[in-house]
This record gives C-alpha cells, structure tokens and sequence, in this order.
C-alpha cells in the first residue's frame, strides 16, 4: 500500500525521521525552556514596564554624559520639573516603582529637552505608593510648573490617586512620546 | 547560545519601540488633560469622570453642548479658545465617536470664549441632572 501514499505524507515522514536523528528530545525542551524563561522575563525589564499603557521607552540617550546622563541624579535631564523622592534610588528605575509599591494612574504630565537630540519629550511623573516615604535622592525641579491653583500642573502635591495606598514613596518620570509643534 | 537567545529577544523588543511623535489637539489633551482623565480617557473612578464611551451623550441633551465646555477642566484649561475649543472637538471623537450627533457642529473659539467665563459653580449637580436625561436622548 506504500505506493498510494500521496508526496505529502512521505515528505512529512522523512523530515519528521531526519529530524529525529539528528536532534535529541532533550535539547529541544531545553531550547523551549529558555524561550519560554526568556519571553517571560521581558515584562519584568523596566522599558517593558514603561511601554504599559501605550507609554513608550525612554529615547536615546547614547550622548549624553555626567549627571543629566544618570537617573539617580536630581540633574538627569528627564527630571525637570519632578518633584520627590526619585525611584532609581529607592529600588525602582526612572520609569518604574520600586517593588512592593503601584504606580498611580493619576499623574501630571510636562515636557523636557533632552539635550542629546534637542527634542522636548513628554514626561508623565507619577509618584509611586504603598510605602513609606524613601527619603533618598530627594529632587525638587519646577521647570514649567505653576503655582497649585493649577492643581493639575503642580509637583507640591501628593500624587496618590486611584491607588490601593495614598502613601506616596517616591517619583518616576516616564517618557509618554515627542512633543511637536503643528 | 542560551545568553545569544535572550538577547535576541530583547533588543527585538527594544528595537521595535520608537517615541512617538505629538501634536496638536492630541498634544493638548496629553499635556493638560489626560494626566487625570488618561490616556484611553477611562478617567479614575470616583473622582474624574470617563470620556471613553460617554463623553457625547452630553451632545444629544438640552443643555449637555454648554456644559461641556464649562466643566473645570475646560473652562479653566490653561490654554486659549481657539486651542480649547479644537482639544474638545478632537476628544470627542477620539473618545466616543459612536454617540457624536449626526449634526453636531464644532466647538467655534467664540462659542468657547463665550461658555468658559460662565464657569460651573456645582458641577456634580449639573452633571446628575443632564445624565439623568441620557437615556431619553435619542
């Protein structure tokens, strides 16, 4: 009956049996374990995180050097008008919060230069809550802040909206995209 | 070859995002607005309302097109008529484009200027009483 076996089959079969051959079942569930490790580590990078919710990742910042180069420092560029506690000292990076905290989904939103490409990006700063206060890498900027009769354009303020926790433990400055003039 | 996998995956995941570009009535509403009412303008419940889905239906009732223009978050938008007026009309068809009237007119920077220095003095009552209608809108 062998000959009524259409191409198909026997293409199938002796791929299949070569395949067989040349590779143990071991290595493959190991190359599978790794893939599967390795796409499930990717949520736990910061710029994934930063990319939730239609955020995007930070922009290149290959240029720049020295203190507006470092997230830990009050001086780094995307800082600008940030007012807090800053994450990357507290255990959480400048776009994510430290673990065992949520980042508030209320925030206020500014622009910086970023003097490596000139271009003003859009900064969210959200704080991050459910701990107590860090108390390190304090910051306070006010580039293009007003006064808090703009509630909403105001650092003063505690930004623990909509979270589980109004304790507020430190702040992040997450890019949001480029802003141009039309 | 394991460590070479793992790369791979990531700087594909990197790769692929670039930082958009803004402008406009979007850039508007990113800078001024959508720190509360957010991105998708699913708001925060219990304190900013929701855009997504139902900002509209204030179009179909008497009284809905003046009140939208005098809430606080735009009648206080720290930006000029023209500029409000075109972040209005853009939200409300970015957000719920279903429930815009087949003859809505634009939000005009007159009609805008005139609405917003009669700011809302209660908004939450002004704002029960008109959705309190929604349902016989057509």
């Amino acid at each position: 009956m062998r000959h009524d076996r259409s191409w198909i089959d026997r293409f199938v079969e002796r791929t299949a049996r070569d395949v067989a051959r040349r590779t143990s079942r071991r290595s493959f569930l190991t190359r599978l374990g790794v893939m599967l490790m390795g796409t499930s580590a990717l949520p736990l990078l910061p710029v994934a995180r930063a990319a939730d919710d239609a955020r995007m990742p930070a922009p290149d910042e290959s240029r720049l050097t020295g203190d507006v180069a470092d997230p830990k420092s009050c001086h780094y560029w995307r800082h600008c008008a940030i007012d807090g506690f800053l994450c990357a000292c507290c255990g959480g990076s400048a776009s994510s919060c430290p673990p065992g905290t949520e980042m508030s989904p209320v925030t206020w939103i500014g622009t910086c230069r970023n003097p490596g490409d000139g271009k003003d990006y859009i900064i969210s700063y959200n704080d991050c809550c459910g701990a107590s206060l860090c108390m390190r890498c304090d910051c306070q900027r006010t580039e293009g802040e007003k006064p808090v009769y703009f509630t909403s354009k105001n650092n003063d303020l505690l930004w623990c909206f909509g979270t589980k926790s109004r304790a507020v433990t430190c702040s992040v400055a997450v890019v949001l995209g480029v802003a141009t003039k039309s | 070859m394991t460590a070479a996998w793992v790369l791979a995956v990531v700087v594909l995941g990197t790769g692929m995002a670039v930082a958009a570009d803004v402008s406009g009535p979007a850039l508007d509403y990113t800078l001024n607005c959508q720190g509360c009412h957010l991105a998708d303008g699913a708001g925060t419940s219990g304190g900013v309302p929701q855009l997504a889905g139902s900002v509209a239906r204030f179009l179909a009732v008497p009284g809905g097109r003046e009140y939208l223009a005098r809430v606080p978050g735009v009648a206080q938008a720290p930006l000029d008529d023209a500029a409000t007026a075109g972040v209005l009309n853009w939200l409300l068809e970015r957000f719920d484009h279903a429930h815009v009237p087949a003859d809505f007119t634009p939000y005009t920077a007159a009609e805008i200027g005139r609405l917003r220095r009669a700011p809302l003095t209660d908004v939450e009552t002004a704002r029960r009483a008109l959705v309190r209608r929604f349902d016989a809108a057509p």
